[in-house]
């Protein structure tokens, strides 16, 4: 398989002011500075073949956007190899970003006063698309997505879920090899996250686009990556089937419930169950997912008028992995 | 260049699309930016209601500077003064990211993003004030003068240019810039007051060189009213060509430093 991604020992750290407090302190600062070095991101390899579907997955602050930053040579690495499709990114070079698109959840390339059409004559000029081309990639994307009566209206009047889909037009009307999705769901509701998930699937399978994406949303992950990347302190510290990783580290569910009236519930089990929370109306549990079901059936019995069930968040996974080691660790 | 100047020719139409939404924002700096024209204009009146001569200059060679320096500044703030502006904000935010993996230069889709037509009547009353300067001077201008006056335009509008972008790249290295755009500010507003010849001493060597505002409507004056040398071509040219060296290197060192801000 080719490689379009080849990274290693790439590392990336930042020098951080520090100041003691108080007045004090801020005066000394003026005089001496203390600085303390950032590791973000630590001696990392990795290598994606074309095609690929990969979720970077890791708690904040764990250096997933800093990976993705030196991948788009948005940033310069402080150590390390580093090579995508051919090109040291950090170089800038045109015919390099002609070939990938970003997207980050967080950062909007969408003019908010004007509409899509608009907004995207300026992107097929910046990646000189052919007018053929683009209107056949344009004609896509919109039967895609599903926007066509969206396409003249104002950007600021869509709704995320709606705006977050412009975003990715705009990002693949050159049809880029790769996609860098930095949290390309936050803040969007389920539905909204299920389409994007849908759709990114389908540019995937369909355009043959290899795409990184990092998200805090297991459910993202799960549905559309087949091999997993977490990190943590700027360290990978697995690199497997994704399936396997929630397989072996997430194995808790937690059980929420709610009543309408005081309850006090009183379960039998032979099997582990912790209490979170337990108020008259409210009890939060939490089971191995072996058992969730049983204790689901036992909770049913008293007629509960809300239930959530949740899987582990990403730090307690990143924890688990870090306690028991891991074989795929690079 | 084709692609660049198909790239601005969207981003221009795309600038007037969204400025059109707002009618404020259509005719707003027209009112603005006239008001701080009248403003400078009064305080030349001022200045000057007692003064004959500065230097060798007259009252017609000092009304062309006023309107060379006018002329100068409402190129500026109808190309590039408002995109560059944001450069700061956008290192400071991260916003730079999206520049950055376009592939484009990013400072010159910053530079040209927001296009200001409503400064365009400032450049057309900075035009009537160099000729009422070049009528009250009661000299004839031959073309050779006039074509050598709109070249020193185009360099000294470089310079502006590199300048403001010089002191906007410092923040792609220090968390903020507004002190050194306080002493921009204050650069500017005293040449737009005095020409260059005014300047001696540390003063000349500051303002012709240090922070070069004091060549920049001098020159073009100087050119058109035949005090114009080889010496002081020469030394025009090179300051402009220091300047865009300086303004490269510290543009593409600053992003090579740029961290961007964290998500």
């Amino acid at each position: 398989m080719n490689n379009i991604i080849e990274v290693k020992n790439l590392s990336k750290n930042y020098r951080r002011y520090k100041k003691k407090e108080g007045l004090k302190g801020s005066i000394e600062s003026l005089f001496k500075r203390e600085y303390e070095e950032k590791i973000a991101v630590n001696q990392m390899n990795l290598s994606v073949s074309k095609g690929e579907f990969i979720g970077l997955i890791g708690p904040n602050g764990a250096g997933k956007t800093t990976f993705i930053k030196m991948l788009t040579g948005i940033i310069a690495p402080s150590a390390g190899e580093i090579d995508v499709l051919g090109f040291y990114p950090n170089d800038m070079k045109n015919a390099f970003k002609k070939q990938y698109a970003v997207v980050m959840g967080q950062k909007s390339q969408l003019f908010f006063e004007l509409t899509l059409n608009d907004t995207l004559r300026l992107f097929k000029e910046i990646y000189e698309i052919p007018e053929e081309e683009y209107r056949e990639s344009k004609n896509y994307f919109i039967e895609l997505f599903g926007v066509k009566e969206l396409m003249d209206v104002q950007v600021r009047t869509l709704s995320l879920g709606e705006r977050m889909k412009m975003e990715l037009i705009v990002a693949l009307l050159h049809n880029p090899k790769i996609l860098f999705l930095d949290e390309p769901t936050i803040g969007l509701d389920a539905v909204a996250s299920k389409q994007i998930r849908k759709f990114l699937k389908e540019i995937n399978e369909q355009r043959g686009t290899t795409i990184l994406l990092t998200s805090h949303y297991m459910e993202d992950i799960k549905m559309l990556c087949k091999r997993t990347v977490v990190i943590n302190h700027g360290t990978k510290i697995y690199d497997g089937n994704t399936e396997e990783l929630f397989e072996r580290y997430q194995r808790n569910k937690r059980i929420q419930v709610s009543f309408s009236q005081p309850t006090e519930v009183k379960l039998r089990h032979d099997y582990e169950v912790q209490i979170i929370e337990d108020t008259p109306y409210k009890k939060t549990y939490e089971t191995d997912k072996v058992h969730a079901k049983d204790l689901l059936e036992g909770i049913m019995q008293y007629d509960p008028v809300d239930i959530s069930v949740e899987e582990e968040e990403i730090g307690i996974i990143v924890e688990r992995i870090y306690e028991e080691g891991c074989e795929h660790n690079a | 260049m084709i692609k660049n100047w198909r790239v601005l020719k969207e981003m221009l139409r795309l600038r007037f699309h969204g400025i059109m939404v707002f009618r404020l924002d259509f005719f707003g700096p027209f009112f603005v930016d006239g008001s701080l024209f009248l403003v400078q204009l009064m305080a030349f009146s001022a200045i000057y209601a007692n003064v004959d001569t500065i230097g060798n200059w007259g009252e017609g060679e000092m009304m062309m500077y006023i309107g060379t320096y006018s002329l100068l500044n409402a190129i500026n703030m109808t190309l590039f003064f408002f995109g560059i502006n944001g450069i700061p904000r956008k290192v400071k935010s991260g916003e730079l990211d999206l520049y950055l993996s376009k592939p484009i230069s990013p400072l010159f889709r910053l530079s040209f993003e927001q296009i200001s037509p409503g400064s365009i009547p400032l450049i057309l009353m900075s035009l009537c004030i160099i000729g009422y300067g070049m009528q009250m001077t009661d000299s004839t201008y031959l073309e050779g003068e006039i074509l050598a006056y709109c070249f020193w335009i185009v360099i000294m509008e470089i310079l502006y240019y590199e300048l403001e972008v010089l002191i906007r790249s410092i923040s792609l290295f220090i968390v903020t810039t507004a002190n050194i755009e306080q002493i921009e500010a204050a650069g500017l507003s005293l040449c737009m007051k005095l020409p260059g010849i005014a300047f001696y001493g540390m003063y000349k060597l500051i303002f012709y060189l240090i922070l070069p505002y004091g060549i920049m409507a001098t020159l073009p004056v100087q050119s058109m009213i035949g005090e114009m040398n080889g010496k002081l071509a020469l030394y025009g040219i090179t300051v402009v060509i220091l300047f865009t060296i300086l303004t490269a290197m510290v543009w593409k060192q600053g992003l090579k430093h740029y961290n961007s801000a964290s998500s």
